[in-house]
């Protein structure tokens, strides 16, 4: 732990959060919230020390003496704004979280089937409590996961789901993420999302983190999704904090038998962002594929690091992380499989790559295979590099000039990626917001916009 | 045309300036230019067009959006106006028919999931709607079944003209039974050992290599 901390800071916020409007949930929430601030401040930040955070110094939000954002800091935000998150044109599904509070005034969930279940947390407590107390952080083990661990401790709201057996919902859910401003405090959003999605059901959802202003805010979510048999479930997570916030979530999905489970990270906002990403493939024949794309530019460090857990026999997971890395920006790609005695026959391929567009851009890239099952099928591959000389030379035989070269090999580099995305409406919005993003920071208007074939 | 191994593709990719080789001697000049002193893209736009053996999968960007980006540039260094996604769009559709490809390519990404054939007759295509002075097909044919080649050579011979010229570069006399060329050289190890016309073509299919390799006592059996 460090020393340099001042967890009395948080001892003190946790006391104040306790006393103000955190008291709307059940007694045994408060026993856990008690037992994860011991473990935070215990624990203390991670440092590079700890293996798991050996290339991801957080000493910048350690110094930040974050303040909880409470209830009464949910600005009003202009409807304009909040549309703007959104693709266009449709009647979404959405739920809309402002510095970790429900906004009602911007959600919409009355065209969803009757018998769905999205709601803010707190409600969901009183009338799925059983449920709740069922899975909540069970998934997600608080005691040995400093973030987790705070995010637990001021453990208040978020998002609930839950899809009865057999529904399947339409359209993609959204749950936007905003971050706002107060005064020069610096505030911090302990999300706490909840999903279950039962037998034979199907839905997917896309979960947003967007800022209002540029600020030094921290989100530090925790996600816990639990996918039951035959199920099939996709989650879209878009990180587009602003260039000053700090982003940290674990999210954690664990499937049942014969589920299947796409879920797809775009990383693109933030000064220091983290995504830990675990999969437990919790049944046989359960089929995940793990997807993401970051792009770093200027002085950006973000960090992915997935967990794929084969504990049972014949299950696929393929999982494919490009990265972008532009000015002196940083990323980390952290991917290790853990194939269990029992998981004969699993199929997991494992692969990242990264394009340098800067000769100042660096990341760190490490595969991380332990492999107890003797009839397995696993690969993995990661790779750093520039531009493939081969299809730019394609390109400039065609007249076309090194500028733009680069800026339609960079956008099929992305392609390629977002193409795995499984839901046309969440891939399309996905590849406008990556090409407008690239467009803005590599400051290329030529991009291309993104097709699939 | 020339064996396996002789430096066809080689040649092929050094004059439109694949950046794998590095030209130590000589010079390549074309229309009172050098060509080796030119960028991929500058000799594009000075009028050189080579067909690639392995076309290159681009995912993401739309073959339009490729094309278009292409010709415009070579319209820019001619000094002609860019055309717009309307002219533009005329113009391909226009070209498509002489490659009888289906309209529904126009969107998709550059070569992703075409059939072998596909591919080659997208090569075609780029070459017709590019209009280059020399175009290079480096073995258009391989890979193609009697009907894409029937096309894929009908395409080429339409855009034959008094102003432009094309280097087709084979194995096989197959190809040339579609495209009938002027002149047929016999490249081997690097060197252009034989000349002729079409007939010469026809020899080599009947007798194979090796005779004019002896004829010409080259140093292939060193």
């Amino acid at each position: 732990m460090s020393n340099l901390v001042n967890y009395s800071h948080y001892i003190g916020e946790f006391q104040s959060f306790e006393k103000n409007g955190a008291s709307q949930l059940p007694s045994w929430i408060h026993e856990i919230r008690k037992s994860a601030l011991n473990v935070f401040t215990e624990r203390g930040f991670p440092t590079t020390k700890e293996e798991n955070w050996k290339y991801t110094n957080v000493n910048s939000i350690a110094k930040g003496m974050f303040t909880y954002a409470s209830n009464k800091l949910v600005t009003k935000i202009d409807a304009e704004i909040i549309e703007s998150f959104f693709p266009e044109g449709k009647d979404h599904h959405r739920i809309v979280f402002v510095n970790g509070h429900l906004s009602k005034e911007h959600s919409k969930l009355q065209n969803l089937p009757k018998e769905v279940v999205v709601r803010n947390l707190i409600e969901a407590t009183k009338t799925h409590g059983g449920i709740i107390q069922q899975h909540l952080s069970r998934y997600v083990d608080y005691r040995n996961n400093s973030f987790a661990a705070m995010n637990t401790a001021f453990l208040n709201d978020g998002v609930f789901m839950y899809i009865p057996k057999n529904i399947e919902v339409k359209g993609p859910i959204y749950c936007l993420f905003i971050s706002t401003q107060f005064e020069n405090d610096q505030l911090a959003a302990h999300l706490r999302n909840l999903i279950i999605v039962e037998e034979d059901a199907k839905v997917k959802v896309s979960f947003v983190y967007r800022s209002v202003y540029d600020h030094k805010n921290l989100t530090n979510a925790v996600t816990e999704i639990v996918v039951k048999e035959r199920a099939n479930f996709e989650a879209v997570k878009i990180q587009q904090e602003s260039d000053s916030a700090f982003h940290v979530e674990n999210l954690r999905v664990h499937q049942h038998e014969s589920s299947i489970v796409n879920v797809f990270s775009l990383a693109l906002g933030s000064i220091l962002a983290r995504n830990d990403m675990s999969i437990i493939l919790d049944g046989k024949e359960a089929d995940c594929n793990l997807n993401g794309l970051y792009i770093t530019t200027d002085n950006q460090v973000i960090d992915h690091h997935t967990f794929m857990h084969h504990i049972h026999p014949n299950c696929p997971s393929h999982e494919l992380f490009k990265g972008i890395l532009h000015g002196n920006s940083r990323a980390v790609f952290n991917g290790k499989v853990y194939v269990e005695p029992e998981a004969q026959k699993t199929d997991s391929k494992q692969t990242n790559r990264n394009l340098l567009l800067s000769d100042t851009a660096t990341v760190d890239t490490k595969p991380e295979l332990e492999i107890f099952a003797d009839d397995v099928k696993c690969t993995h591959g990661a790779a750093v590099g520039g531009l493939n000389p081969t299809y730019a030379f394609y390109l400039k035989s065609r007249g076309i000039s090194e500028e733009n070269t680069r800026a339609m090999l960079t956008v099929g580099f992305a392609a390629e990626v977002t193409g795995k995305i499984v839901d046309q409406e969440l891939r399309h919005y996905v590849d406008v917001l990556v090409v407008e993003h690239l467009r803005n920071k590599l400051g290329n208007t030529g991009l291309p916009d993104i097709v699939h074939g | 045309m020339g064996p396996n191994g002789s430096g066809k593709s080689t040649l092929a990719q050094v004059l439109a300036g694949h950046p794998a080789y590095e030209v130590t001697q000589g010079e390549v000049i074309f229309d009172g230019q050098n060509l080796l002193a030119l960028d991929p893209e500058k000799r594009a736009h000075a009028g050189v067009f080579l067909a690639f053996q392995y076309p290159v999968e681009i995912p993401g960007v739309s073959n339009s959006y490729f094309l278009k980006a292409g010709l415009n540039e070579i319209r820019k260094s001619k000094g002609l106006e860019e055309l717009d996604s309307m002219q533009f769009l005329k113009l391909i559709k226009e070209k498509m028919k002489v490659v009888e490809m289906d309209p529904s390519f126009i969107n998709r990404p550059v070569n992703e999931g075409f059939s072998g054939g596909e591919k080659k007759k997208n090569e075609i295509l780029q070459m017709a709607v590019l209009e280059p002075k020399l175009a290079i097909l480096d073995e258009t044919d391989s890979g193609l079944d009697i009907d894409a080649l029937k096309i894929v050579a009908g395409g080429v011979n339409k855009l034959k003209s008094p102003t432009n010229a094309s280097i087709v570069v084979t194995h096989y006399q197959r190809l040339l039974n579609y495209i009938v060329p002027d002149f047929v050289h016999v490249l081997v190890k690097g060197q252009i050992i034989k000349s002729g016309g079409k007939e010469l073509a026809l020899e080599l299919e009947a007798d194979g290599y090796d005779l004019i390799k002896e004829e010409f006592g080259t140093m292939s059996h060193a």
